[in-house]
């Protein structure tokens, strides 16, 4: 099975509670199954029992994770315990007992195709997300360098990959680097950091430059700004990637930052790691909203900025009250 | 599980739970009951890893407020069925386990910061907080609860309430029993009531100090104020190596006896120091490590870490000086992450009790006598880490390196060390435990240590639980 890879972390984490401060779906609906030490227990039982696969209980609580990976990045070994979900994902949908849901959701994304317009050494991937749900995004990196290919269609894979579904994702990921290489270009812009970390983490590109959007814009020379911004940091550029890029460049264009919440260390992106639970899980996503939307009230947080488009779509949904850019509009501004 | 899933009965009761806290906020499902079904006590945990069923709630549920802890706990005594508080499940003496089945009422949704009174230098919050949110949201306003246990991003304020439980400043900031000022309970029948708003009078019994170790036998604690303090100017830790723990002892009494001030004392005795030191920090020396710190204004911290040192330079001492201390401080909750933390399969188990300074160290070597005579392949490490003007803590600790396969087996083995080591400490001048807890581990000896007098205790239970929901088999009261 694939998660026989991660045995050594069912075994550390079972029993260990040392980073559930940080499992960000588990501090708004209490449940310990959302917490690192709850999922290796349910891993555990199927390791033990293979027909535990076919729980839904076990099923549903695994497709739920957050995936922030703040925990890994709390724990003190880096247990990959983000791994260990993704591992057993792709058993559950090898048996086929995915929740239905999730079937009919992955389907959007298998055998994509891809165009590209525009003219320019650098391509731009507009990925569906922005495309979608924000636009805004992409017509501020226009404005700010007007010259660039677009690719465009469809989600690279990374999807795929997080639902389990890992020929599929495989598949995709084949597509999309065809199209990249057929573009010509060099560098590649990816303003989606799941995207960004899916091609950067396979790979996926080696003769290409990957960036994402705040590292492009360090290269670009964007006229100074003034303010008062709080970042929400994305979970697969902070904890996935290492990435402190959007905050450089907020802080080269002479933004002050403050720190959002009670702590760096939380994420605060709404469910980002799991790209997908503000389609499949919505009420969870807005109980995550809710804590978001209380810190900001508490500690009186004027406009957030967020790298991920994500993060952006899940408060314009359940808490529009608040003053959200993205990293591009603020480079914008 | 007292109900079955299926029958109409068990639907009755979800259906009021629901009313009450909304339907996302009832489970019944298998993935939270095995989550609620073991803490941080090795024998649900051998259980687990042996295969064995474990006993898991019936329904889990999450209050938001007192009043619905109230209605929740109505429910129960109309019903008769058992209501088991659950914080953060990090005990380590099966407190939070629902061994009857019934109600796991899990707290974590009572997690707000009420108040910061900058005035009298209190936190009022709700008890489902974790530590250490409620640590930083304190820091955010310029101030530090002080709470540092090991287990703060793990354990709410209610379960350190429930325990009596202890961070690594206690010395100087005490435990949280020293920390709580007031609190707001809602008792077995329902009633939500409040102690008294100040914790020192002369206006009867102090009943905050009844319900703090109560372990969820007496009630939920759903609001608590607790003293916070200023961040110090300074903070500063030295280390040494004693070439033994009697002579670490005797430096430590000292440093406490003058009436200096620190803000903690641990001495690893020589096996830990071997073991644990050595891995954690990567200091390899034979001998006794023992570390303190001072915290305050810098010149105030100073003198004391001064005369602190002299004390220590009275023994054979080689001086591993402040650096050693500080990356003592640095790593201090390291120590508990896997794999630096003991674990499966190793059985293992925290014997801490507490003595005054003339038994302290005879019931270290009680402890370990009655352990090796046992099991004598286990091993017996331990740290001296709570340090009282009187007396201190003892954190021992035995290791199986490979238990028996048999869970029962396992079990019943573990089972005799714990009343042999305990029964030890008890004839020796200590007690059954510092601030772990009593729970379901170590019910059975409530009536060595109190003798007499636990009559009063049950006696104050059933009054206030005449129907036994509250946790019932836990802190030695009956069972269910
Ligand atoms: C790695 C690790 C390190 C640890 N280090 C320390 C340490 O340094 N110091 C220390 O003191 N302990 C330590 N512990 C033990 C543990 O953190 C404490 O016992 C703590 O008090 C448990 O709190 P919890 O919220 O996890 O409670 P739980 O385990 O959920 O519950 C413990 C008991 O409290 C009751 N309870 C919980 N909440 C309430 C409430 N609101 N009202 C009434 N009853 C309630 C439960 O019914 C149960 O009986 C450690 C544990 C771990 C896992
Ligand atoms: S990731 Fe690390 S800290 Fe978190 S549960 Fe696993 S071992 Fe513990």
């Amino acid at each position: 099975m694939n998660m026989d890879k991660h045995l050594k972390v069912i075994d550390a984490c079972r029993f260990c509670f040392m980073c559930r401060h940080l499992a960000p779906l588990a501090l708004v609906t209490g449940k310990e199954t959302d917490t690192p030490r709850g999922r290796a227990l349910i891993a555990d039982q199927i390791r033990m029992n293979k027909e535990n696969l076919k729980n839904q209980d076990y099923v549903q609580a695994l497709y739920q994770a957050d995936l922030s990976g703040a925990c890994r990045t709390h724990c003190v070994s880096s247990y990959d315990e983000v791994g260990l979900v993704l591992e057993l994902r792709k058993d559950i949908v090898d048996a086929g007992v995915q929740p239905q849901a999730v079937k009919d959701f992955a389907q959007q994304f298998i055998n994509p195709s891809f165009t590209i317009t525009g003219e320019g050494d650098v391509l731009y991937f507009n990925h569906p997300c922005i495309k979608v749900h924000a636009p805004e995004m992409k017509a501020a990196f226009d404005k700010l360098a007007p010259k660039h290919k677009t690719i465009e269609g469809n989600d690279c894979g990374t999807a795929l990959q997080i639902l389990g579904y890992q020929k599929q994702a495989d598949e995709a990921a084949e597509k999309f680097v065809k199209a990249v290489k057929e573009s010509g270009c060099k560098t590649l812009v990816v303003p989606q950091p799941a995207a960004f970390h899916f091609i950067k983490s396979k790979n996926l590109l080696p003769d290409v430059k990957v960036l994402n959007t705040a590292e492009f814009l360090l290269t670009l020379d964007i006229p100074k700004k003034s303010g008062t911004l709080w970042p929400i940091d994305s979970d697969f550029l902070k904890n996935y990637q290492k990435n402190n890029a959007p905050r450089e460049l907020l802080e080269k264009l002479g933004y002050k930052l403050k720190e959002f919440g009670i702590t760096h260390e939380e994420s605060y992106t709404c469910g980002e790691g799991s790209m997908t639970m503000v389609f499949l899980y919505p009420e969870n996503v807005s109980k995550l909203v809710e804590r978001v939307r209380e810190f900001a009230e508490r500690y009186e947080a004027g406009t957030l900025v967020v790298a991920s488009p994500y993060t952006k779509l899940a408060l314009r949904t359940y808490a529009p009250e608040l003053d959200v850019i993205s990293v591009e509009e603020a480079a914008a501004r | 599980m007292l109900l079955n899933r299926k029958s109409y009965l068990y639907q009755m009761i979800k259906s009021e739970l629901t009313w009450i806290v909304g339907d996302d906020y009832v489970q019944s499902d298998d993935a939270e009951k095995l989550g609620h079904s073991i803490d941080y006590y090795w024998v649900p945990e051998v259980w687990h890893d042996r295969g064995q069923k474990l006993t898991g709630p019936d329904f889990i549920v999450h209050p938001k407020t007192a009043e619905e802890v109230s209605k929740i706990l109505q429910v129960a005594n109309t019903h008769k069925i058992p209501v088991t508080p659950w914080g953060g499940g990090a005990g380590s003496q099966g407190g939070a386990l629902p061994i009857y089945g019934g109600i796991a009422l899990d707290t974590k949704r009572m997690n707000k910061v009420l108040n910061i009174d900058p005035i009298s230098m209190t936190v009022t919050a709700e008890t489902g907080i974790i530590a250490q949110h409620l640590e930083w949201e304190v820091n955010k306003a310029g101030f530090s609860t002080m709470h540092f246990p090991a287990s703060i991003a793990c354990s709410t304020l209610g379960g350190f309430i429930a325990h009596r439980g202890t961070g690594v400043l206690s010395t100087k900031y005490g435990k949280i029993e020293d920390m709580i000022t007031s609190m707001e309970v809602v008792t077995p029948t329902g009633d939500i009531i409040n102690t008294l708003p100040v914790p020192r009078h002369a206006s009867g019994p102090d009943l905050a100090q009844l319900f703090l170790g109560s372990e969820g036998t007496l009630g939920v604690v759903t609001k608590a104020t607790m003293k916070i303090h200023p961040i110090p100017e300074s903070r500063k830790f030295h280390a040494f190596l004693f070439s033994n723990m009697h002579d670490g002892l005797e430096a430590g009494a000292k440093i406490m006896t003058s009436r200096l001030n620190p803000s903690v004392i641990r001495l690893y005795d020589n096996p830990e120091t071997a073991k644990l030191i050595k891995r954690v920090l990567g200091i390899d020396r034979v001998g006794s490590y023992l570390v303190f710190g001072f915290d305050g204004p810098e010149e105030v911290v100073d003198i004391q870490l001064e005369k602190a040192c002299e004390i220590c330079s009275e023994h054979g001492i080689e001086d591993l000086g402040t650096e050693s201390g500080q990356v003592w401080w640095d790593n201090r909750y390291k120590f508990y992450y896997p794999p630096y933390m003991f674990q499966l399969p190793q059985a293992f188990g925290t014997l801490d009790t507490v003595a005054d300074f003339s038994h302290i160290e005879a019931v270290y070597h009680a402890m370990h006598d009655a352990v090796k005579e046992q099991y004598p392949k286990a091993a017996y490490i331990g740290h001296f880490s709570h340090w009282y003007d009187w007396g201190c803590m003892l954190y021992a600790r035995f290791i199986i390196e490979q238990p028996p396969q048999d869970p029962e087996e396992a079990v019943a083995l573990y089972n005799r060390i714990w009343d042999a080591a305990i029964r030890a400490a008890i004839s020796n001048g200590g007690v059954i435990n510092e601030h772990h807890g009593v729970g379901l581990k170590l019910g059975r000896m409530m009536r060595d240590l109190y003798g007499p007098a636990f009559k009063v205790l049950e006696g104050i239970k059933k009054t206030l639980d005449p129907n036994n929901i509250m946790n019932p088999g836990k802190l030695g009261f009956s069972g269910y």
